[in-house]
């Protein structure tokens, strides 16, 4: 008897795909050979096209269904956490090691969770203009994200990379390179949760291969690195990100209120008091 | 019979008194510039020189960026409360010298009086107030772990609102604990170098505010020094995505506010006379010199013939002419740059096939003016419905439903301002939510608070400036 072994792909639009270039990088686990998506440029952009539309789905949900969804995953990683932990286990991680980083990756979903219907509290204000007019500045999510995950192999990490925008209501584009597999195989806890299709997507590859076609995409909004990247890159990117004053976060913050403050774009209504 | 003949009412300029030449202030002294050279500022309303400012230089960037971290050691080590009372003390030196600012500032600029007068200098006055009582109020601002100033800021700004814009830079950055070294614009520099006198009477400590003339090469000096920590920048989106690139691969931090094309909406269920008038304020207040002016007018198609005919009627009584009269509404284009280019740009949209109406009125023979104007039967694509022309030229669309009118509004690279009129709630809360601008005026149009945070979506750049938000652009947030 031999082990059945896992296919893994690229998550995009909901659905699990193979890079449409057909190249695959490998990555050896337990000795076993995985064959990941190395995504192409075309790729990305089938991915921000599912990303932006995802966007509208997404954000068009109330932030009460949104909380309910994101809460859903936490159902859905607690059910899985052994295959998790196993997983953890196989990149290196001591079993109490990879014990924590499920308890904090669920324990962070249920902060974010709680977040959804709240933030615009906290965020927004009345603004008491020296006129008679009613003013009020609330947020808008700032629409289709890239995040590059970091290097690390956490479902903890990996999940604050993505969540802070997530529960605004942006669609995420997440990229991981170290932490391929563990990505793609939280990919099918997406799938299980109600999150529509292209709210968030699941990526794996080399960076370097699409570092210019990110950077330059006009509808991806804004890049967050979750990952050191080298001087030269990341003047690159920042370089191609400025013809369409793209915003690009480098080691964002990833708790607290301040994590969700790089995806918000502040709109202020005017409006006259009268009889 | 009465005589209704026009007199005029002149504000005299002599509560002004204006050098020959200008030194930059650095280190709370006003030196002149190692340069040694000097570019001219003169009135857009009679091309007569008023004075001539500094071109300064790599060197005098240097002295003003160091003499802004000398600053900086004695202005974080000021108590909050002390920080907040310097600036209660410079707002309340504005409001006193606030009539001789507000006729430099027509002088040198070119807008009127009665909107240097009526609403540039009390905002600047009430910036300066706002934002004094949040320097000792910092940690109730924002609900995150640490907030810290970036430390010395460099700050770059244009010439439509000129002492305006220095307000909106220099007393947020201030109040959060911040030293800057602040450029005008190569036009308007005056009031900035007046506001330095202030600075010197409220006895603001050496160093805290350092202001610099010169052209575009002098900011770009600023941008590309090694010792800033941060670029705050309001100007053309142009010029805005070379500073973000110059950053690029450098820790330093950057805020831009960058130019507009909002939609103003009006649908048929308006107010149509208070729409006209709203409209009119939209695009024609300062000369249409206004990053968030409305100047795409978006009119429901079944009340387009009789809104053009009201908007037409009203824009015939719009008094051009000298900055100084009390009664002047539209003032001089800011220079002989600017007018060629809404000149140029207007002459495209006639030869793309836009009918064009402009008022009747004798303009000044000197100095340089544009008629306020007005576009009809326009397709989207032209270049007047999509580049900004920063005059007093408005441009209209039409749109049947109000999909469309959201999805026309949004179709621009831009997000900074957008209008609605309606009289139905509902739509203007549904309208509002799907405009992609960073102020919606609702019923009301080109309305300012230092309370109210402003700033852009997409490529109208990044950042709040005003209001509680405002405090973010100098502050990092940290977890």
């Amino acid at each position: 008897m031999i082990d059945i072994k896992k296919t893994y792909k690229n998550y995009v639009d909901g659905k699990y795909v193979r890079s449409e270039s057909g190249k695959t990088y490998t990555k050896e686990l337990k000795n076993e050979f995985y064959e990941l998506p190395l995504t192409s440029r075309k790729d990305i952009r089938d991915t921000v096209t599912s990303s932006k539309s995802g966007f509208n789905k997404w954000n068009g949900l109330t932030p009460y269904t949104r909380m309910q969804i994101l809460y859903r995953l936490s159902e859905m990683i607690e059910g899985n956490k052994e295959s998790y932990i196993e997983l953890l286990i196989s990149h290196g991680m001591s079993k109490q090691k990879a014990n924590k980083d499920i308890e904090l990756a669920i324990e962070n979903i249920i902060w974010f969770a709680g977040l959804a219907d709240k933030w615009e509290q906290l965020a927004g204000n009345l603004n008491p203009v020296s006129e008679e007019y009613f003013n009020i500045s609330h947020q808008n999510p700032i629409g289709v994200v890239f995040s590059l995950s970091n290097s690390r192999v956490s479902l903890n990490e990996l999940l604050l990379s993505l969540l802070p925008p997530v529960t605004i209501g942006c669609s995420v584009i997440s990229y991981s390179e170290e932490s391929s597999v563990l990505a793609l195989k939280f990919a099918e806890d997406i799938n299980n949760s109600d999150f529509p299709a292209g709210s968030l997507n699941i990526l794996t590859g080399k960076f370097e291969n699409i570092l210019d076609d990110v950077s330059k995409h006009v509808e991806i909004n804004l890049v967050a690195l979750h990952k050191e990247i080298e001087k030269d890159g990341l003047k690159r990117i920042q370089e191609n990100a400025s013809s369409s004053v793209k915003r690009v976060v480098s080691l964002p913050s990833i708790s607290g209120l301040s994590s969700i403050l790089p995806y918000l774009e502040t709109k202020t209504v005017w409006h006259p008091k009268g009889t | 019979m009465v005589d209704w003949q026009y007199s005029e009412s002149i504000e005299s300029p002599d509560i002004v008194s204006i050098k020959k030449k200008y030194s930059n202030y650095i280190g709370g002294k006003f030196v002149e510039p190692k340069s040694k050279k000097y570019i001219n500022t003169i009135s857009p309303s009679t091309e007569e020189l008023l004075s001539k400012v500094p071109l300064s230089n790599e060197q005098d960037i240097n002295s003003a960026v160091k003499s802004a971290k000398v600053g900086l050691e004695v202005w974080s080590k000021l108590t909050p409360n002390q920080r907040s009372r310097y600036l209660f003390k410079i707002a309340r030196l504005i409001q006193e010298r606030s009539r001789e600012f507000a006729v430099l500032e027509s002088l040198d600029g070119g807008k009127p009086i009665k909107e240097s007068r009526d609403f540039d200098l009390p905002q600047v006055a009430a910036n300066f107030f706002y934002f004094a009582g949040w320097a000792d109020k910092l940690d109730l601002s924002w609900a995150t772990k640490s907030l810290k100033p970036y430390g010395v800021v460099g700050q770059i700004i244009p010439w439509n609102f000129p002492l305006l814009m220095l307000a909106w830079k220099i007393a947020p950055a201030l109040a959060t604990g911040n030293t800057v070294v602040l450029k005008p614009a190569e036009t308007t520099p005056l009031t900035a170098l007046l506001f330095a006198e202030i600075c010197e009477q409220a006895g603001l400590p050496p160093g805290v505010v350092n202001i610099i003339t010169g052209d575009g090469s002098t900011g770009s000096l600023i941008v590309n020094h090694k010792d800033i920590n941060k670029i705050a920048f309001t100007g053309s989106t142009q010029v805005g995505k070379l500073i973000q690139k110059s950053l690029a691969g450098r820790d330093v931090g950057l805020t831009l506010e960058l130019g507009g094309k909002a939609a103003n909406i009006v649908y048929e269920d308006a107010a149509i006379d208070q729409a006209v008038e709203g409209v009119v304020n939209g695009i024609f207040f300062n000369q249409g010199h206004v990053c968030c002016a409305g100047s795409r007018l978006l009119l429901q198609e079944s009340i387009h013939d009789q809104f053009v005919k009201k908007l037409e009627k009203r824009m015939q009584s719009l008094r051009v002419g000298n900055p100084l009269d009390k009664n002047t509404d539209i003032g001089a284009i800011n220079s002989k740059e600017q007018l060629d280019k809404i000149t140029s740009l207007v002459n495209e949209g006639v030869e793309d096939g836009g009918e064009l109406f402009q008022t009747q009125c004798e303009l000044p023979g000197n100095g340089f003016w544009f008629r306020p104007s007005l576009f009809t039967n326009v397709q989207p694509s032209y270049s007047i419905a999509r580049e900004e022309i920063f005059g007093p030229v408005l441009t209209t669309l039409t749109f049947r439903t109000p999909e469309e009118a959201v999805e026309i509004a949004n179709n621009t690279e831009y997000g900074l301002s957008a209008g609605v009129w309606t009289e139905k709630g509902s739509k203007i809360l549904w309208t509002a939510d799907r405009l992609d601008a960073g102020v919606v005026w609702a019923n009301t149009f080109n309305k300012f608070d230092p309370s109210s945070p402003f700033g852009g979506y997409k490529e109208s750049g990044f950042g709040r400036e005003g209001g509680r938000h405002g405090l973010l652009s100098y502050l990092k947030a940290s977890s």
